[in-house]
């Protein structure tokens, strides 16, 4: 067994020995360096990006997504007020709310994504403003993007479809009509806390049926109703909950691939600063 | 005119609008269009501007001479002649989510083929190279910011296959010196897979070596590379980026949100 494990360390240091030195010859090692930066222009050394297969199908989940509903069942998911299981109806490959059950969330927390969710307002909707096919995905628990029938129905800008309730209107209506298929996906960067104190906002970018809504927006805190939203602390990963607001909408192929960083990088960065340290920094993003 | 929201709420901390204000502008209706599918292009959205619909290159000049671009066109997609040199759209354009598919050739000739790219603004370069099992320096991979990034990851598709790039570009902004106030930034989805995020540029794309910014206007052509591989494109389209409730322009509200709360 030990002889065993011995040769496949082994063979592992040899193939990555071999990698690396084809690596090696890939690039260049006479090129200048990148400003400010530990890897030479077209430097054969900088690590190769990870192979991931996109979907055959546009929206299907990449071979490195986290599958948080593929149509099935609510295994990985909870009821959002009793943490017992998730009481929504699912059918037809997508799940949908049954009013008065409440909220649900996700047993999996998550931070910094790409996230995908696909959700449908139902032919039958009743009901106008507010009161029509209402719902939110809550990033984190706590960050809303309105989920609404607004096809050719008016509400407040900041409570429209895509909006970042309460905060900021998407840049247009792309709604689709109901009983069609809408997508959203969306760039998350959680908000960065030290201690108390807020040191990057949360930001957030949407895509709603293939149409840019926000970008790099950083969200102004917590989501509320009537009241303008602040910050309070809380860790970089949280789960994603899906609102029941009493009306029957649909939801499928819903999906999450963690957002790291450049060259094997944790976290993703804004490298506004160490690539232009001399930028004024009110042009520049935050910190 | 009806009351949709509040007019008695708080004020959004640091901005003009109350929370859910009912004289807030509403967004713009648009039509979001189809994706496409690897049989067929999709429908680009109502407001898109179509720069390649299939059909001819009337919106496309050769950059060598300024005279009719002379790539192939059959069958709903263009590709590269070579020895015709690059193309560039007449239109000149800055902020804004641009969709492009391409194709690398099916025949497989070895290393460097299907090499190609995107040059936003005639200037800034997205990779166009067939990387599947084949690798090349990092940041010449396929959908690298050539030069300075490679992608978050590899996400090709086999040679032959269409493939997606949305871009979600900010030009970069000179004061009136010329000097820097904002590099560009892009945001690439490849294949429906993020593989930058808000990267800011070093400044435009060069071989071997770095350039710094050289002062230009907020738009520019967009420019396909010839590089001497039959890289096939279709259903090219753009939408101007804009700001929040009729700004023309996209800004960071990082200030905003950030500024002590009154």
């Amino acid at each position: 067994m030990r002889v065993i494990a011995a040769g496949l360390v082994l063979v592992a240091a040899l193939t990555v020995g071999f990698f690396v030195g084809v690596m090696a010859q890939l690039g260049y090692e006479d090129t200048p360096f990148l400003p400010g930066q530990r890897w030479r222009v077209h430097d054969g050394k900088r690590p190769q990006p990870p192979v991931v297969t996109p979907a055959p199908i546009p929206s299907d989940p990449p071979s490195d997504a986290i599958i948080l509903f593929d149509g099935k069942d609510l295994s990985k998911w909870r009821s959002a007020w009793t943490g017992g299981p998730a009481r929504w109806k699912v059918e037809n490959g997508y799940m949908e709310i049954v009013p008065g059950t409440g909220d649900i969330q996700t047993v999996e927390e998550f931070g910094d994504c790409q996230l995908h969710i696909e959700w449908m307002i139902p032919e039958d909707v009743k009901g106008s403003g507010q009161g029509r096919g209402n719902s939110g995905i809550f990033l984190m628990g706590r960050y809303e993007i309105q989920v609404l029938d607004s096809y050719e129905n008016r509400t407040y800008a900041d409570g429209m479809a895509a909006a970042i309730y309460g905060q900021y209107p998407p840049l247009v209506n792309a709604c689709r009509k109901p009983g069609e298929w809408q997508t959203y996906d969306i760039i998350w960067i959680a908000p960065r806390f030290e201690g108390e104190k807020l040191v990057r906002p949360g930001y957030l970018t949407l895509i709603h049926n293939g149409i840019v809504v926000h970008y790099h927006t950083p969200v102004m805190g917590l989501t509320r109703h009537r009241r303008f939203p602040t910050y309070r602390p809380h860790p970089p990963v949280g789960p994603l909950r899906i609102q029941d607001h009493g009306f029957r909408v649909r939801f499928r192929n819903i999906w999450y691939r963690p957002l790291k960083g450049y060259d094997g990088e944790p976290e993703w960065r804004d490298l506004t600063l160490a690539v232009f340290p001399d930028l004024p920094r009110h042009q520049s993003s935050a910190k | 005119m009806a009351k949709y929201g509040y007019d008695d709420t708080p004020f959004l901390p640091n901005t003009k609008w109350r929370v859910h204000d009912s004289n807030r502008p509403q967004p713009p209706v648009i039509w979001p269009g189809w994706f496409s599918t690897q049989e067929a292009p999709g429908e680009p959205p109502s407001d898109a501007i179509i720069l390649f619909d299939g059909k001819d290159l009337s919106k496309w000049i050769s950059v060598k001479d300024g005279g009719p671009a002379r790539w192939k066109v059959e069958n709903g997609y263009m590709e590269v002649v070579p020895g015709t040199g690059d193309i560039q759209t007449v239109e000149e354009f800055g902020d804004c989510q641009l969709h492009i598919e391409w194709a690398a050739p099916a025949e497989v000739r070895g290393e460097g083929q299907g090499n190609s790219g995107v040059f936003l603004m005639g200037r800034y370069e997205i990779q166009v190279l067939d990387c599947y099992e084949n690798p090349t320096y990092a940041d010449g991979t396929t959908a690298a910011i050539y030069g300075q990034y490679p992608p978050l990851v590899n996400a090709c598709r086999k040679p032959g296959e269409w493939q997606v790039y949305d871009i979600i570009w900010l030009a970069p902004r000179f004061d009136e010196n010329g000097n820097l106030i904002r590099p560009a930034y892009v945001t690439v989805f490849h294949n429906g897979v993020v593989v930058h995020y808000h990267t800011p540029l070093f400044g435009p794309t060069t071989h071997r070596a770095t350039l710094p910014y050289q002062p230009h206007p907020p738009v520019g052509p967009l420019r396909l590379q010839n590089h001497g591989d039959p890289v096939r494109y279709r259903n090219i389209w753009y939408r101007p980026l804009r700001g929040y409730d009729g700004e023309p322009e996209w800004r960071d509200w990082t200030p905003i949100v950030m500024a002590p709360r009154g």
